[in-house]
């Protein structure tokens, strides 16, 4: 007896070539109007980082003390701050840093997470137990609090704060890798390449890590925004990015005595942090239903 | 249920001694000489040599970290460089604030959060749940000290309704629970107690104070000041558990057995409540367990706005002061909280779902 044959699209989608996959996941992140909304933030803000300088109407270092705290007017959109700097421009430029400090922790923790996510699951054993202790006992801890001390024992400032926030998420894509690699390191086509005596090391980047990239993807677009909430902070508390460096965590940090008087200094740095964060988050979320493969089914 | 406890305990002990060794490097780690960070570049001889004795700098580093460990457990976490005094001293006199904050926020949080999420998934894709996803998403996403600050000048500054900082009134005058009670507090009971008294120690939750002196001013003074830090601190759990009390809703919602409670012609309410949300409850409870733990990180920033004169305050004071013992001590004690809260998440899981077996 032979099977009917379903001449709809689903066969080809689901006989399909493997970018067909890639296809359907686009369009579903497409068809997600949230994601999108994430996704305009999200490029607004990477455009605004990238041409701060041509953007930014005024420079942000540039101090007017005797304009200090003036409100929004023509000249000023946003106003001024305590020592009369164009807030604007210092959030404009602002941008960058957060880009940087969001894109740069994320990246070091991923890719020294997933080296060790990847080593644990795929070795297991007592490798696996002493790995995945540390790692629990990194998770013992506060992220901030933990950021805290490292900043605490580095030293305040841009690069220590970076490296702080970047340690305090090594955990979670570890366990993230760790967990992909657990339930690929079985599957039949693993089996073969050992079975052909390929090494270790090229069954591992080659084979088993290019499949752990789905979940680590959602997860890295969702780490952004929480590294930059992070870095505000930090930056905050004095720890961060140190004056006169624009960034909005900094920014919030020195005008928060002057919140009854000139609110607006805390009030836009502010909804550019939520802003950006929101982002990120919508499309985090958004990338999580596209690619979750059981959604798929 | 017994097996899983003592093994999940014997499962902490590798996360105490990572925890002990994370506090002890602390110290160390600090580049440059650590007493010379501490102390000052005008610190005299004899200064650096008591703190050299009491750190016991000149011993190999595992005889120092069994020092540490063996003082640890005797309670002793050194002394505060910028006060002289204990730092358990000065950290008990800063945990009761920071508790009441926390459980305010996770009042709030969970008061408002659990019905938020109970009624979006009841309207499900309704106008009312869309704003209630979106504001849960709003809620992830802001920066919590700026949510602050924007409460207190609203609240604090403009309609003046609310406090916009500190514990307590100037002049509203609180008596001690002991004073009130006409138990002992004075100095032998004091001099007796190794680090601060019970009374102290008490007192320092100004809401039970209030309650068990039977100081009705002072109580809605504390809580009209509690009301802001906790509305801020409490913005992302509230986010979260509303999040999760829907999605959990909207699966159990689906169930045969809704559907057959609705059948029999049950009250709406009571499906929701009785039916509903009893088996939606695990993920929450979870959910509520771990935002516990993250207040207490996020309590540091909300501290700092409110000026609140909690732990998180506290850290924060003495590393801008390079007070270390202090900062070392507190950060043991949170991770050390952090510890137990999770740990009774993981206790109150296995006891509320008789189906999970653990191996």
């Amino acid at each position: 007896m032979s099977l009917p044959i379903r001449e709809d699209s689903d066969t080809e989608e689901t006989m399909g070539p493997r970018s067909s996959l890639f296809r359907d996941a686009v369009r579903r992140l497409f068809r997600n109007k949230l994601a999108i909304t994430g996704m305009i933030i999200m490029g607004t803000f990477l455009l605004t980082a990238i041409l701060a300088p041509l953007l930014a109407p005024y420079d942000p270092l540039q101090q007017e003390l005797v304009m200090r705290r003036r409100p929004p007017s023509q000249e000023h959109l946003l106003g001024r701050d305590d020592l009369g700097r164009d807030i604007l421009s210092r959030i404009i430029f602002g941008a960058r840093t957060s880009l940087q400090v969001g894109v740069m922790s994320v990246g070091f923790a991923i890719v020294i997470g997933a080296i060790i996510g990847a080593i644990s699951g795929y070795l297991g054993g007592w490798v696996d137990s002493v790995v995945m202790r540390l790692m629990d006992i990194m998770l013992a801890f506060p992220a901030l609090l933990l950021a805290l001390a490292i900043v605490t024992i580095l030293g305040p400032g841009l690069m220590n704060m970076l490296y702080a926030i970047g340690i305090v998420s090594i955990p979670a894509y570890a366990r993230i890798v760790r967990a992909s690699v657990l339930s690929i390191k079985e599957q039949d086509y693993i089996l073969a390449a050992r079975a052909i005596g390929a090494p270790p090391s090229r069954i591992l980047f080659r084979n088993v890590f290019p499949n752990t990239l789905t979940p680590l993807i959602v997860q890295a677009t969702l780490g952004i925004g929480t590294a930059i909430l992070d870095a505000a902070g930090l930056s905050f508390l004095g720890l961060g990015a140190q004056p006169p460096r624009p960034e909005w965590g900094a920014m919030l940090g020195q005008g928060r005595y002057a919140v009854f008087t000139a609110p607006h200094i805390v009030l836009f740095p502010g909804l550019a942090i939520m802003l950006t964060v929101l982002g990120f988050n919508l499309l985090g979320d958004g990338l999580r239903d596209a690619l979750d493969p059981r959604l798929r089914t | 249920m017994t097996r899983y406890i003592i093994r999940r305990l014997l499962l902490l002990i590798p996360v105490l001694i990572g925890i002990s060794i994370v506090t002890f490097s602390m110290l160390r780690l600090i580049p440059g000489d650590p007493w010379e960070v501490m102390l000052g570049e005008h610190a005299t001889e004899q200064a650096i040599a008591e703190l050299r004795e009491r750190m016991g700098l000149d011993e190999p580093l595992p005889v120092q970290y069994l020092r540490y460990v063996e003082s640890v457990l005797r309670l002793d976490l050194g002394r505060s460089v910028k006060t002289g005094r204990p730092v358990l001293q000065e950290i008990g006199q800063r945990l009761p604030a920071t508790i009441e904050l926390t459980l305010g926020a996770m009042l709030v949080a969970t008061v408002v959060g659990i019905p938020a999420g109970i009624l979006a998934a009841y309207r499900h894709n309704s106008a009312f749940d869309l704003a209630t996803m979106f504001g849960a998403l709003l809620g992830v996403s802001m920066p919590i000290f700026w949510l602050g600050l924007m409460l207190a000048y609203v609240f604090g500054f403009l309609l003046k309704w609310l406090p916009p900082s500190a514990r307590l009134t100037i002049g509203v005058e609180m008596k001690t629970i002991a004073e009130a009670w006409g138990l002992s507090s004075g100095p032998a009971a004091q001099s007796s107690a190794r680090i601060m008294t019970a009374d102290e120690f008490f007192s320092g939750f100004y809401v039970l104070r209030a309650i068990l002196t039977t100081n009705w001013t002072a109580l809605a003074d504390v809580l009209s000041h509690l009301v802001l830090p906790s509305l801020a601190l409490g913005s992302i759990p509230m986010a979260t558990i509303a999040r999760m009390t829907r999605s959990s809703m909207l699966e159990v919602l689906g169930e045969d057995y809704i559907r057959t409670a609705r059948a029999k012609g049950l009250q709406e309410q009571m499906v929701l409540l009785r039916h509903a949300l009893k088996n939606a409850f695990l993920p929450i409870i979870t959910v509520i367990g771990l935002a516990l733990g993250t207040l207490l990180g996020g309590a540091i920033l909300t501290e700092t706005i409110f000026s609140w004169p909690g732990l998180g305050r506290l850290v924060v004071d003495r590393i801008l002061s390079r007070d270390y013992p202090v900062v070392q001590g507190s950060v043991l004690v949170i991770a050390l909280m952090f510890v137990v809260i999770n740990l009774l998440v993981d206790i109150s899981y296995a006891y509320l779902d008789p189906r999970i077996h653990y191996e």
